[in-house]
């Protein structure tokens, strides 16, 4: 019964942590425009 | 008056230069033993053989011949910029690095860098091969040393190190890429003086690091996939925010050093006698740039970088 009690804290603790870590975020979410295009030379010399 | 180009070495870049200049006189040679006693003053000789160009190069000027070079090992290199006072003393003109990387490499960067205030960081990264020989250089170039100029001194790095995700033209897409012994930052120093810091990374597998030092374990492939190359500079703008300006190609490099070297080729006569350095300011940029696009490569920018701007 300890052991069980122990075993439920422990992962309590791991989703309570998780949950913190998921809802602070990391830095955002990677820039969702732009990409390669086509370049365009100016008239040459 | 009619100029007979003459390529050196009959590999996949060689055998592509001589399509592009199909219209043109062209004397092929083999690689190993160059005839060169065929070459006359005013032609143009395109080296495109494996290994080391500064011998045959010398000879060449000697007959006063133009010489364009697409070899990309630094030392080589380095010998070949030795022989720009013979160039000037026999008035034609002598182009390092007329590849992909030194050469197209340079002329985007030399681009980019027109709008620009100043360039302090100029980073290159390749993915892909052309044929063997170049399969054969990319597997010892893992093996270094590798150079990089920073804060204004050469810092010599162990091959295969400073991982970095680079992000090529699709469809290359992202690909792992670490610093290999290659001649660009040399010829990109001397081409942007001024300069803090140059470097150059190559794609590669896990199983091409750990292979580096051991014999190439099969024989290579005929010709490589679609390559790409990316070029980033990074520099001041003239109301002095901080820019970070990319673009490059995705291209077979076979495909992609041939257009590069028979742009140079095509006006060689117009450049000044001497050493040639691709991307400095006495380089007709975007005529060669034009040209190289005209030869079938598209080049391409990468927006979406943000942008600081000046309070």
């Amino acid at each position: 019964m300890k052991l069980l009690r122990r075993v439920l804290a422990v992962l309590a603790m791991a989703g309570i942590a998780a949950a913190g870590i998921r809802l602070g975020g990391s830095g955002g979410s990677p820039p969702q425009r732009g990409g390669w295009r086509p370049l365009d030379l100016p008239p040459g010399q | 008056m009619s100029t007979t180009f003459h390529v050196v070495g009959a590999g996949i870049v060689g055998r592509r230069i001589e399509r592009l200049l199909h219209e043109r006189v062209v004397a092929v040679h083999p690689p190993r033993q160059p005839d060169l006693a065929r070459v006359r003053p005013g032609d143009t000789v395109l080296l495109a053989q494996a290994g080391e160009h500064a011998h045959t190069a010398s000879q060449a000027l000697e007959a006063g011949a133009h010489v364009v070079s697409v070899g990309d090992g630094p030392t080589d290199t380095r010998a070949q910029m030795g022989l720009g006072t013979l160039a000037r003393e026999r008035g034609v003109a002598l182009v390092v690095g007329a590849s992909l990387a030194p050469g197209l490499a340079c002329l985007i960067a030399r681009h980019l860098a027109t709008p620009l205030a100043s360039v302090d960081e100029i980073h290159v990264a390749v993915h892909g091969t052309a044929g063997p020989a170049c399969a054969r250089e990319h597997h010892a170039g893992l093996r270094g040393p590798a150079i990089g100029w920073h804060d204004e001194s050469w810092v010599e790095y162990i091959g295969g190190s400073g991982r970095e995700l680079c992000w090529f033209p699709e469809p290359i897409g992202a690909r792992d890429c670490y610093r290999v012994a290659h001649s660009a930052p040399v010829v990109l120093q001397r081409a942007f003086p001024g300069v803090q810091r140059v470097s150059f990374r190559r794609s590669a597998t896990r199983r091409d690091r750990l292979t580096a030092r051991l014999p190439m374990l099969r024989p290579p492939h005929p010709e490589g996939g679609v390559g790409a190359l990316r070029v980033e500079v990074r520099g001041a703008a003239p109301d002095g925010a901080r820019v970070s300006a990319v673009a490059g190609i995705a291209e077979l490099v076979g495909t992609a050093t041939a257009a590069t070297a028979v742009a140079f080729a095509e006006r060689v006569t117009d450049l000044e006698p001497g050493l040639v350095l691709p991307g400095s300011t006495a380089v007709p940029t975007l005529d060669l740039l034009h040209a190289v696009e005209a030869h079938g490569v598209r080049l391409q920018t990468f927006t979406g970088i943000p942008v600081s701007v000046a309070s």
